[in-house]
């Protein structure tokens, strides 16, 4: 029963590639986005080590329950959250390892990552503040846009890498790309890295996709009543979603480059998803401002579906 | 002794009717009990089988009066039970059994309860006649029996309003689809002079013929309408949301489940004609729309039965879209799907339910807050609604999960986009889901709690434990999947596509081969699912975590601060400094975003949707002539 496969699996739930991993790369490209913004932006910025000095000290606030608030709903939310974006990094293979390997995992991150989507929008609204009952609404229809062009692209990919079999195998695409090359260097798939690139930012809630929680009219909406511990769960679930997306990114378009060293190629994983971060995150968010929900629900729907939906058709064709 | 269990079991309940209006109709004692036994002993005899069918594979068969075939043809009503069947009787023995429990507790402050429980057990009795059938006349009158004591529940509380109209659009449409069926039946009896299913099926194996194709599309079509696929779902919406609520879930748990069923039946066994495309890309688009169709008008509703019931019609979308497939993956994926629609919606109407007899209302826009009033109801509805929205580690993740795998492997197989397209309806239709759960959520659990609700209670123990036990098996399904496949879904799919066993069971052995027929070939299941393991470890995580926030909560630093009877202003919710008001945002007012760029398509809707019931009969028989049209078109 407690066989040496089974502390394995503990070490890679907690250790690497999952918690412990995912939050601090996480958090180390909030802080590189922290930095290259105010840079930018012609600040200096804070230290790259400041999202983690946030998360501690957040950790040791008080945490104060809003009386109108379901406490253990409250509570339980971000603790959810978290649990289910830590294991997401073990389906990701981060150039030629990945911990767990299924047939069909590529829906199982799609699931996992809206749980965190979804912690958020329950613990918000279990708070019963009606900033944050705006804030949930605009959050789940973010949501609802990003799903479909993020499907497409799933798709899209599954089709180039099978063929004519299904793959829904994160470890076969890697596998794939390590022998013809990666994906973003095929040009049918161009269009769906684009869609790709797109998805992040709101998947991440940045700029200017922030419209669940921009903070400048309804107060960080669903987030409104946290505070302490809480408050830097959520922070972190944040940050670990910007790995996810980005770790996803790399290893769908950029999974084919081995370096044959277990540590240099966790290295260029790391260095591949700052090159997106930078791109995806930091970049747009600089250059624009914040959409409207029925806006953001209408170019997710048109023009970045359009786009997974331009590779998904080049991939059916056999391009 | 095996083989009369079946059969007792729905005679039973069919006693138990008269019996409850004869000895119970003034005393809820004898009422009650009466209801309780016939269920129970139902309940054990249909579990009794399992071991027998789904274990050791037997088919079990009956002959009522033993009217055995002569000669080769059948001449009496014949029951028989194999493992599709039996899965059916399992669904639907366990969500009457649920429902009665709870029925005790909910309906106690109705009147002429006589009369209801008369018709709850006709119900019950129908519908398990129905799944366990083999002659085609009688799951017809099983099927009537059912569309009537469905009726009559409908207008049970014909003292609220729209309980009679709907009750009439039930009427109307339900006897537009039995007509359907019924024509279809004549239309076999004329062409092979039998009503046996077995017989039946020998018979059409030599080729469907033009008349053949007619009874398909025609019985396609009439139990189309009894499982409410989209555009036969218009009764259904307002039955659901006017009925009593333990009789709403029978209704989704298994009176559509009951058309699905007789779907399955007819075209994997009686007509075979699963392995063709045109059948298997009709019933796909049915399906899909269906979800679709389902799930977008569900998200505009403020009503909170009636919200459940276009759920109820979307999740029966995928149903079908997966049993469209012909394969046995997507068989796999479709009873997992009607299996796990049976649990969470089954609790979602008990939650309802709840909501309405602890508060008098499901207006969603007149809720809010009961999460601090009613914590049991609250938890049992977020499992729930976790696990209709197909959140993992819940059932509802692991059946569309195969569903999705189902639709897209036939996708590449065929190099059909149409499947391409399925597939990203299902998964898009599966958000959707989740964002009309979370509009509930947080317009009737969460939110404020209004003035006229402060002294609402959590609901009596009786109607709790039936929800608590849903909950419980929300979350088995989808941990042990694994069980439930080997012992439930394996030997139900393999049963719908081992036609020749059928055939042998009932009319003698090597009748199929005499007759010529063989098996459709299915490619054995292979699907995957996540590594059992991966919960011990997540299991591990979730205890660390928790550790984690209770260490941090503990500490004299970082307190977890709860706030006392003496309201302290920092508990008050964050105001911009105004005044605290009373500011529920919830029901209608969310999602603007989204209703806003789908205007046109809710017009479109809104106009389908006129409640005027010559409009829905014109739909129903227009889709009906669509169904028949393209059975004669493209059918080989």
């Amino acid at each position: 029963m407690f066989t040496t496969q089974t502390l394995w699996n503990f070490f890679y739930v907690l250790i690497f590639p999952g918690a412990l991993f995912t939050a601090v790369v996480g958090l180390f490209l909030a802080g590189i986005d922290r930095k290259v913004i105010a840079h930018m932006q012609h600040r200096i910025g804070p230290p790259i080590r400041q999202p983690m000095y946030d998360f501690f000290k957040l950790m040791g606030k008080e945490t104060i329950v809003p009386a109108r608030a379901n406490k253990i709903v409250f509570l339980g939310a971000p603790v959810v959250g978290f649990i289910s974006l830590a294991v997401i990094m073990l389906f990701i293979p981060i150039m030629g390892f990945t911990a767990f390997s299924g047939n069909a995992d590529l829906i199982v991150i799609l699931y996992l990552i809206t749980i965190g989507g979804v912690a958020l929008i329950v613990g918000g609204s279990s708070s019963g503040s009606p900033y944050a009952g705006i804030g949930i609404s605009r959050e789940m229809v973010t949501m609802m846009s990003y799903e479909l062009p993020f499907v497409l692209v799933l798709l899209a990919v599954a089709r180039k890498v099978g063929g004519d079999s299904l793959v829904f195998s994160m470890e076969a695409i890697a596998e794939w790309q390590a022998v013809n090359g990666s994906l973003a260097f095929h040009w049918s798939m161009i269009p769906a890295a684009l869609a790709m690139l797109l998805v992040i930012p709101a998947e991440v809630g940045m700029q200017p996709f922030d419209v669940a929680e921009a903070e400048t009219e309804i107060c960080e909406g669903p987030l409104i009543e946290y505070s302490g511990a809480a408050l830097g769960m959520f922070k972190l679930n944040t940050a670990m979603k910007m790995a996810i997306m980005t770790g996803l990114f790399t290893s769908l378009f950029f999974g084919g480059f081995r370096t044959g060293m277990m540590w240099s190629d966790v290295a260029l994983f790391v260095i591949i998803c700052m090159v997106v971060t930078l791109v995806c995150i930091t970049t747009i968010h600089a250059v624009t401002a914040r959409l409207k929900i029925e806006h953001l629900f209408k170019f997710f729907w048109t023009f970045v579906s359009g786009l997974a939906l331009a590779s998904l058709i080049l991939a059916w064709m056999g391009l | 002794m095996m083989q009369h269990y079946p059969v007792l079991a729905v005679m039973l309940l069919f006693l138990a009717a008269f019996l409850v209006e004869i000895f119970g109709s003034k005393i809820a004692a004898i009422r009650n009990l009466i209801t309780f036994a016939a269920s129970t002993t139902a309940l054990v005899l249909i579990y009794a089988l399992i071991p027998a069918v789904m274990l050791r594979g037997e088919i079990i068969s009956y002959w009522m009066g033993n009217w055995a075939p002569v000669s080769g043809y059948a001449i009496g009503i014949g029951y028989e039970i194999d493992a599709l069947s039996l899965f059916f009787a399992l669904l639907v023995v366990t969500t009457f059994w649920l429902s009665g429990i709870y029925s005790f507790g909910y309906m106690k402050k109705d009147h002429h309860l006589g009369h209801y429980y008369t018709l709850y057990l006709m119900l019950s009795g129908s519908v398990l006649g129905l799944v366990m059938t083999g002659d085609i006349f009688n799951m017809f009158v099983m099927v009537e029996i059912m569309t009537f004591a469905s009726v009559a529940l409908t207008a049970f509380r014909n003292e609220s309003e729209g309980a009679l109209e709907a009750g009439f659009k039930y009427l109307v449409i339900g006897s537009v689809g039995s007509s359907f069926t019924l024509a279809g039946i004549a239309l076999l009896y004329g062409e092979c002079h039998t009503l046996n299913m077995a017989q039946l099926s020998a018979i059409l194996s030599g080729g469907l013929t033009k008349n053949s194709m007619m009874a398909m599309g025609l019985i396609i079509a009439g139990f189309g309408v009894k499982s409410y696929i989209v555009p036969f779902h218009t009764p259904a919406a307002d039955a659901y949301a006017v009925a009593p609520t333990s009789v709403s879930m029978i209704f989704s748990g298994m009176v559509n489940k009951a058309g699905v069923y007789g779907m399955i039946r007819m075209v994997y066994i009686v007509f075979r004609a699963m392995d063709q495309s045109s059948v298997q890309m009709l019933l796909a688009v049915f399906g899909a729309v269906t979800m679709f169709v389902g799930v977008t008008m569900a998200l505009t509703q403020h009503e909170f039965k009636r919200l459940l019931a276009f759920h109820s019609i979307s999740q029966i979308g995928y149903v079908i879209t997966a049993i469209s497939l012909g394969s046995a993956l997507g068989l796999t994926g479709g009873l997992f799907h009607a299996l796990n629609h049976t649990l969470f919606k089954g609790l979602l109407f008990l939650a309802a339910g709840a909501v309405l007899y602890a508060t008098g209302t499901t207006n969603l826009d007149k809720l809010g807050g009961l999460s601090k009033r009613m914590p049991h109801t609250t938890i049992c509805f977020l499992v729930g609604a976790a696990a209709i929205s197909g959140l993992p580690p819940f059932n509802g993740f692991a059946s569309k999960w195969i569903v999705y795998q189902a639709v897209y492997t036939n996708a590449v197989e065929s190099g059909n986009f149409l499947y391409v397209i399925i597939t990203v309806t299902a998964l898009i239709v599966s958000v959707m889901t989740l964002a009309s759960f979370v509009k509930v959520t947080q317009a009737v659990f969460f939110g404020q709690l209004r003035e006229e609700h402060k002294e609402v209670k959590e609901v009596p123990a009786i109607m709790l434990v039936p929800m608590y036990i849903m909950a419980a098996l929300c979350i088995c399904g989808g941990v042990f999947y694994n069980v439930v496949n080997t012992y439930l879904l394996a030997p139900a799919s393999a049963a719908a596509l081992n036609v020749t066993n059928y055939i042998d069971k009932m009319m003698g052995e090597g009748y199929a081969d005499a007759a010529g027929v063989v098996n459709i070939l299915a490619k054995p299941v292979e699907f995957s699912f996540w590594n059992p393991i991966m919960w011990l470890v997540l299991f591990g995580v979730v205890m660390a975590a928790a550790v984690l926030v209770i260490v941090f909560g503990e500490n004299s630093r970082g307190k977890v601060l709860v706030p006392t009877e003496n309201a302290d202003p920092k508990y008050a919710t964050f105001f911009s400094g105004e005044e605290e008001m009373f500011s529920q945002v919830g029901g209608s007012d969310l999602f603007w975003g989204f209703k806003k760029n789908w205007q046109g398509y809710y017009k479109v809707m809104q106009g389908l949707h006129s409640g005027i019931v010559t409009d829905y009969t014109t739909m129903t028989v227009v889709a009906t002539a669509i169904i028949v049209l393209c059975c004669f078109v493209f059918m080989r």
